[in-house]
């Protein structure tokens, strides 16, 4: 395309019907580039433009200034090109097409008849963490570990006060269940159970601590695990089943003793509610499995967040988590419907979760999206509205062995560069 | 106009084309809340031609016509709606055999007590608060029907509605099965087992399945199906369908609050009743609604179905999903139609958009 300053009159009329301006083009049919260039509002006020113009030219005047800005580039760039006396300050900043980068353009240049003074263009830099598509933001991981903290310490609180209402084993029998029916209780199968959670627990544990992009995953974490238990809270609460086995050897209740109960709640979270520290010997908190939860909740993340090349390494992951899942049954330890309701519920919120937090498109309110009418959909927003896209499954040594090994070996899985 | 006034000219000017009026479809991926009656809105452009173009234009041929993506991309395909009805009346009927079998483990009342239960603790029985549920479902069921019967769309959204009522029983059956649960309150009769006798026992499953289950209709007599609750199922599912495929304007929100506050109350009118424990109502109500939103979402967003990152098709029932969808390739648009087909009067006066063209050409 021309310089403004060698058009034509038709080639106005052209740049006219471009712009959807048709309505000027019979007033402006004998004016040329450089008249175009040279229109100001006083011509708007008398005819002929005044009688095509529905806003006294404001909109036609703004293009043309774009236009002058644009043509003065372009004069600019040429005139660079001849080394003419325009060399005094424009430094470089005239670029292939046309755009400004922080800069200047000082005052000199008399011969277009162009708006003489300097524009300044300023680019906002934002910091450096919203720059990238996965920022750490801690602060919102410890948001979701809070978050956590308080789902456990409500659910240890909702077993103490369950354990009060729990029928006794004479009065409420176990209740009859399928699995019971074809399988005799085993009874050293809880320990296993309990095991391989906790190896389970171990092997994300390291593999979270060698991810490079924890603080998210951490926060997903958190916030699936708290939102899980907090669920477990309502439906333990609301009904209370009773036994499951005859085997079962619940606390003497404490009808009103705050005191001894609150150190119950302590005794219970200091031990993680586990029967091989001792701290598993209350009773009431049946619907829905925690044993359940967690040993398919550290599975599927572990599967989640490592490399498909290891199948080796989730073939045993699965096999201890299904074994584990396995014999709470055995033990008779929970009915088969706890079970298999952990299993459902865990499943499905951590696909939910995945799923809108890989899509950007679900991360806003549409009428298409009906995801976000979960109740939790404001604190997912709060939690990944900066991540944008897939988190990858990149490795990094955590902070304190980096700084002690040397960087002499390169690991090709390993990010070693700043980004 | 000045427009037309360019049309004529331009047709014989150099090479820089003339301009004309397109009418251009957008490429949709967010699906548009349109209200009910309006069409879809397309937006006239004016763009440049090429020079060879220009020759296309005479003066008889200068509108084009676009077909709305309502046949091609929303077929009807009712065999997929039929073998949805026919999984629902299977997964029913498969219900009413597994409520049978389950009441003959039932344990006796005298055996096993009512489990403590938070809101039987508060609020007392009342008698007749069943049979608000069963009523306010049965108005429910019958407003859904006569909605779905006006909804242009009707094959698909009989489809889903099939496909999910017949999953929610489905899961219903496994929870079921698998733990029973002792009867909610001692007022509960329930009918005397019968151990070996599986002519009486087929007689209960017609019974059931003739009464719908329903104690109005005094099919209600067997005990065992408390986790999770069928009524709730119907109550919820039905509001949903009401809610999402209507049109979202003020008047019709006032139907939604209508339909929301009777499922609610025939909910809550459950627990007063002592029918279902309340474990059982809010198990219902969370494995229904979400259901309802994956299913909807994962049909709503074609980018979705086609995403390597989607985590929603690992679930067992994607192979019918996409079954179902398959062909469905926009979100479903709130139109209704009547039941049976009359000739749209609109067609025979397509040109009411194209005034502006319509003028030109006749200059």
């Amino acid at each position: 395309m021309k310089e403004v300053r060698l058009w034509t009159c038709s080639d106005v009329s052209d740049w006219l019907t471009d712009e959807g301006m048709q309505e000027y083009m019979d007033a402006l049919q004998n004016v040329d580039g450089p008249a175009l260039l040279k229109l100001s509002e006083e011509d708007f006020k008398a005819s002929p433009l005044s009688l095509v113009t529905g806003d006294s030219g404001r909109q036609l005047l703004e293009r043309i200034e774009t236009l002058r800005f644009t043509s003065h580039m372009k004069a600019h760039k040429n005139n660079n090109h001849e080394k003419s006396h325009h060399a005094n300050g424009h430094a470089g900043i005239a670029l292939a097409n046309g755009s400004v980068s922080n800069g200047k353009i000082p005052n000199g240049i008399p011969k277009n008849g162009l708006h003489p003074e300097p524009i300044r263009i300023l680019i906002p830099s934002l910091p450096e963490q919203e720059r990238t598509p996965y920022p750490t933001e801690w602060f919102k991981t410890g948001v979701a570990f809070l978050y956590a903290l308080f789902c456990f310490l409500t659910t240890t609180v909702v077993i103490s006060v369950v354990h009060e209402r729990v029928p006794p084993k004479e009065e409420s029998p176990p209740l009859p269940d399928k699995f019971f029916d074809l399988f005799d209780r085993v009874e050293w199968a809880f320990s296993i159970c309990e095991i391989n959670g906790m190896l389970l627990v171990g092997l994300w544990f390291t593999q979270w601590l060698l991810l490079k992009h924890r603080s998210i995953v951490g926060r997903r974490f958190f916030f699936i695990v708290g939102t899980l238990y907090l669920y477990r809270c309502v439906t333990m609460y609301v009904t209370t089943l009773p036994v499951p086995g005859m085997h079962f050897k619940c606390s003497p209740k404490l009808f009103g003793d705050w005191e001894a109960q609150s150190r119950r709640v302590m005794k219970m979270m200091a031990g993680g509610g586990l029967s091989i520290t001792g701290s598993h010997s209350l009773c009431g908190d049946y619907l829905y499995s925690g044993h359940t939860v967690m040993l398919t909740l550290t599975y599927l993340f572990i599967k989640e967040y490592s490399p498909r090349r290891f199948w080796w390494y989730h073939w045993i992951c699965w096999c201890l988590s299904a074994i584990g899942i396995f014999c709470i049954l055995l033990a008779h330890d929970h009915y088969t419907v706890d079970v298999v309701v952990a299993y459902y519920m865990t499943t499905r919120l951590f696909w939910w979760y995945h799923t809108m937090a890989n899509q950007q498109a679900l991360k806003e309110i549409s009428t298409g999206n009906l995801f976000s009418r979960v109740w939790w959909f404001g604190p997912f927003q709060y939690f990944e509205s900066n991540v944008r896209g897939i988190v990858p499954r990149n490795y990094q040594l955590p902070f304190l062995l980096r700084t002690m090994t040397s960087a002499r070996v390169k690991y090709s899985k390993l990010d070693s560069r700043e980004s | 106009m000045a427009a037309s006034h360019l049309l004529d000219d331009r047709e014989d000017d150099g090479p820089n084309g003339s301009c004309q009026v397109m009418v251009m479809m957008e490429e949709r991926t967010h699906p548009q809340a349109t209200p009910c009656g309006n069409q879809v809105d397309d937006k006239p452009k004016s763009t440049k031609r090429l020079q060879g173009f220009r020759k296309a234009l005479r003066k008889n041929q200068d509108y084009s016509r676009i077909s709305k993506p309502s046949s091609s991309q929303l077929p009807s395909e009712w065999w997929k709606t039929g073998i949805a009805f026919i999984w629902a009346g299977f997964n029913l009927v498969l219900t009413t055999v597994m409520i049978t079998v389950v009441n003959e483990r039932v344990p006796d009342k005298s055996v096993s007590p009512p489990l403590p239960d938070k809101f039987f603790d508060y609020i007392p029985r009342v008698e007749w608060a069943f049979s608000v549920t069963e009523v306010n479902g049965m108005i429910l069921v019958a407003l859904w029907f006569v909605q779905w019967l006006f909804l242009k769309h009707r094959a698909i959204v009989g489809r889903r509605f099939f496909f999910l009522q017949g999953m929610l029983y489905l899961y219903r059956i496994v929870t079921m099965y698998i733990t029973t649960l002792p009867v909610p309150s001692m007022h509960m009769d329930c009918a005397p087992k019968l151990y070996n006798d599986s002519h009486g026992k087929i007689k209960r499953v017609l019974q059931l399945v003739s009464g719908g289950g329903l104690s109005i209709t005094g099919s209600h007599l067997l005990c065992g199906d408390f986790l999770y609750s069928g009524h709730t199922v119907m109550l919820t599912l039905t509001f949903l369908f009401i809610q999402e495929y209507s049109p979202r304007s003020c008047k019709w929100r006032c139907y939604h609050g209508f339909c929301g506050l009777l499922s609610a109350t025939g909910v809550v009118c459950i627990l007063v009743a002592h029918e279902h424990y309340s474990v059982d109502v809010v198990v219902a109500y969370f494995i229904t609604s979400r259901l309802f939103y994956w299913y909807h979402t994962m049909a709503n967003n074609q980018a979705l179905r086609d995403s390597p990152h989607n985590y929603l098709n690992r679930t067992w029932w994607n192979w019918v999903f996409n079954f179902l969808e398959k062909n469905v390739k926009t979100p479903v648009p709130c139109t209704f139609s009547w039941p049976l087909s009359l000739p749209y009067v609109c067609f025979k006066n397509p040109c009411k958009s194209y005034s502006m063209v319509q003028s030109a050409r006749d200059e």
